[in-house]
């Protein structure tokens, strides 16, 4: 360092190629650890040829070395048969609203409403639900996922183009606001289980999924301003088991957990509250 | 006093008025957590609040105060004026108009997707566009960085950068190879999906450029601490720095070997194989080479200083350091956590290891001692070390300083030791609260309490941080104004190699470092395009 008069290229070469040197050196023992070493040992105990236990080190082939997979005859039931593509979605936001609508008036009208509200209180409203959440229930009424006397054999009627179709035209429904003066400011417990859960019965709140900024799965329906006698059977249907076409067990694990006066407590809440 | 001394305090300050936020926010989510129930507790609150605490205190903070203190070490250790200041205020102006773009989205309850976004999750636009200004801004500082030390050098020919100024540039060039993984994941991916106008995103290769920025950001925030090490502190001590080189050393290795680790973030993750994240962990185990050069240089410049003042033995220097002085008691404490929290990161960066620790509070435990412990101590004592210098008043005294800072140290011990302990239990992260009716769950609660008090104790020492550079602003001002100098080295540099005078070559390894690591990790994704995932909006409307 205190070479003063040392020619500054003299002084600097060392450096270029000591460092160039080191820093190569352990690189290159990375890579052969990592790369070759480790892949060649390892895949030996998985049965897997050097050569292939390489190429999955480096990624080119798909698995990792370190494990065999266990063999399982498990065969998968999946709960509903849809399954979310970019093709799907982009089919649902260009679908023929007008054809929907055409059908819709044949099949629909009668019960949940020309503009989406249904007449009878124990129908589901769909004005201002998404088009996810509406295609997923015709859709698993079709497939069996889900079942219903008059449902099941309307989706079943239709082909998969229709049912994108009259998804369409109620997903353009919006709700409108709720009557201010018929509101109803829910009661302590029933907006603190909303909100936050309850952590002692595994709740999770139920805002976590239906609320507007959730982050739970994109077909959630949303709740408020539901039918209370609607929301009520759904409770119940899940807490029974007879509905299943939740995914992963989601609502019946939590409509299990819940007692009658809470459901009934939660449907009146939803059906009146003001509240997103 | 220096001619970019406001610039230098906007920055700062505005860095401290976010940490007093987040300070704030951040016992709220403590206590959310622990058994003791916490008023305004919601899910939705308890996200929004780790987002705001996440942006707050890992990307506004630490990016304004390298900044300013950049600035101010362009202008003090280089002896000239900063060149182009009014591009200094652009950037600036730029990093304040993200920050409030991107702190209203945040508390509009528009961007609950924390600080790391996890994609496809996507929030409203506006939140990453806030976070694309303040980087943005910080470009236009590394720029005046190295512009400022190229017409030095011009100026010097031959002779050696101040390290202090060395170390500032070799951040700013890390911090320009840092940013080019974040800006590519939001400009390319979450941005465009944010939007609308893209409904599908590739989460492995976004998880992938998010962890080309991921490691390297924190030694960008870390080096301001390692500058105060190597210049400040030995100064601070009345020695003088045990090796200039070793200074050198250590920033190179910081610049080459924090980027091309990143992969030990994505060690759970399918979508890389198993020999580039072998690689990539083999390379992060060469960061620890910096820091066991850093323990070692500014131990033995302690000991020049320890055995100046007299002190005799093996230890007795120890005894002899000015323990009083701000910048060497913060020393020996950032230096304390630096050995939990390093070990700990030791494991985190362990292939087999990190399995155990995956998605634990460990790992939380682990970033909130190494930079809420080691880096923020360091950044207050830089602020005690320059705020006379900035404001041109002196501190009445010392006691109010220390206690800070020995409260900040106790309370970050208190809360993070029980917290990694709860991460070993299994406790997992990013869930907004535990049921303590759980027997299984139930014994941590006395633990997190313990955290909680810790938090307590970091808030009250937050707080008085902020009321200590707030006094003295309002002191009478000094007769002389102080001025800052930074530590001789005990055999001061004549001539250096230019491989340790400018960042040429290291750009060069770097690139081929990087070329190495996150060449084929990268390129998969384009030559064997996996499906995507749908864009999940937060935002209704969007």
């Amino acid at each position: 360092m205190e070479h003063a008069d040392a020619d500054p290229k003299v002084l600097d070469q060392p450096w270029r190629i000591w460092a160039t040197a080191a820093i190569a050196s352990v690189a290159a023992a990375g890579l052969l650890l990592g790369m070759i070493v480790l892949p060649v040992v390892q895949g030996r105990n998985a049965g897997i040829s050097a050569f292939d236990a390489i190429c999955r080190a480096l990624g080119i082939q798909a698995g990792s070395p370190a494990m065999p997979q266990p063999p399982s005859a498990a065969q998968a039931i999946p709960v509903t048969q849809v399954a979310w593509s970019a093709e799907l979605i982009r089919d649902l936001e260009q679908a023929d609203r007008r054809n929907g609508e055409a059908i819709a008036s044949q099949t629909c009208f009668a019960c949940h409403g020309e503009r989406g509200f249904a007449p009878d209180n124990r129908n589901p409203n769909l004005a201002g639900q998404s088009a996810l959440a509406i295609y997923k229930q015709l859709h698993d009424y079709r497939s069996d996922s889900r079942f219903n006397d008059q449902m099941t054999p309307i989706a079943k009627a239709l082909d998969d183009r229709q049912l994108i179709d009259v998804t369409a035209y109620y997903a353009y429904l919006t709700t409108g606001a709720i009557d201010p003066t018929t509101a109803q400011v829910g009661d302590e417990e029933i907006v603190r289980l909303v909100e936050r859960g309850d952590q002692s019965r595994n709740l999770p709140a139920c805002s976590s999924c239906h609320g507007r900024r959730a982050g739970g799965p994109t077909e959630t329906p949303s709740l408020v301003g539901q039918n209370e006698g609607y929301l009520i059977a759904q409770l119940q249907l899940y807490r029974s088991g007879e509905r299943k076409n939740d995914i992963y067990h989601r609502m019946r694990s939590v409509a299990r957990q819940l007692t009658d006066r809470e459901i009934a407590r939660l449907a009146r809440y939803y059906s009146t509250t003001l509240r997103q | 006093m220096t001619h970019a001394r406001r610039l230098t305090l906007a920055h700062m300050w505005l860095a401290f008025a976010a940490f007093g936020v987040a300070v704030v926010l951040g016992v709220w989510q403590m206590w959310a957590r622990s058994p003791i129930p916490a008023p305004l507790h919601t899910p939705d609150n308890y996200f929004l609040a780790v987002t705001a605490h996440g942006v707050s205190m890992a990307y506004v903070l630490p990016t304004f105060v390298v900044m300013g203190f950049g600035y101010f070490v362009a202008e003090t250790a280089l002896r000239r004026p900063l060149p182009f200041p009014a591009w200094g205020w652009a950037g600036f102006w730029l990093g304040v108009a993200g920050s409030v773009l991107a702190a209203a989205t945040i508390f509009a309850g528009r961007a609950s997707v924390l600080y790391t976004f996890y994609p496809p999750l996507t929030a409203t636009p506006f939140f990453y566009i806030g976070l694309v200004l303040v980087v943005v801004g910080s470009w236009v500082w590394c720029a005046l960085m190295i512009i400022a030390m190229a017409q030095w050098k011009g100026e010097n020919p031959g002779k050696p950068v101040p390290l202090a100024m060395f170390a500032t540039v070799a951040n700013a060039v890390m911090w320009l190879w840092t940013t080019v993984g974040v800006a590519a994941e939001l400009l390319f991916q979450v941005i465009p999906a944010a939007f609308g106008w893209v409904d599908t995103l590739d989460v492995g290769l976004s998880r992938t450029l998010f962890s080309w920025t991921l490691h390297a950001i924190v030694y960008f925030w870390l080096i301001p601490s390692y500058i105060a090490f190597y210049t400040m502190a030995p100064q601070a001590a009345g020695g003088r720095l045990y090796s200039d080189t070793m200074g050198r050393l250590t920033f190179i290795l910081f610049l080459i070997y924090s980027l091309p680790v990143g992969m030990h973030h994505l060690f759970m993750d399918p979508e890389q194989s198993t020999g580039f994240k072998f690689l990539q962990m083999t390379l992060t185990a060469l960061v620890a080479a910096p820091t066991l050069l850093t323990v070692f240089t500014i131990t033995a410049s302690m000991e020049v200083a320890g055995r100046m003042r007299g002190g005799t033995g093996l230890f007795g220097w120890i005894k002899a350091l000015p323990w009083d002085r701000p910048m060497v008691l913060t020393t020996g404490l950032a230096f304390f956590m630096l050995w939990f929290g390093g070990g700990g990161g030791l494991i985190n960066m362990s292939y087999g290891m990190n399995a155990m620790v995956h998605n634990t509070s460990w790992v939380t435990a682990h970033f909130h001692l190494i930079f809420g412990g080691t880096v923020v101590i360091m950044y207050f004592a830089i602020a005690y070390a320059i705020w006379p210098t900035l404001t041109g008043r002196a501190f009445a005294s010392n006691r109010p300083l220390r206690l800070q800072l020995w409260l900040w140290f106790v309370g970050m011990m208190v809360m993070t030791l029980p917290w990694h302990y709860l991460g070993l239990q299994g406790q997992w992260r990013r869930v907004s609260e535990f049921n303590y009716a759980d027997p299984n769950i139930a014994g941590w609660g006395p633990w997190v309490v313990v955290s909680l008090l810790g938090g307590l104790v970091l808030l009250v020492s937050g707080l008085m941080f902020l009321w200590n550079l707030f006094g003295l602003h309002r002191a009478p001002l000094a007769a002389r104004l102080p001025d800052i100098r930074y530590a001789l080295a005990v055999h001061p540099p004549v001539r250096v190699p230019a491989a340790l005078n400018g960042f040429r070559m290291w750009n060069v390894v770097v690139a081929a470092l990087m070329l190495l690591a996150y060449g084929f990790p990268i390129a998969q994704f384009f030559l064997n395009s996996p499906p995507e995932a749908i864009v999940h909006r937060t935002v209704a409307g969007n």
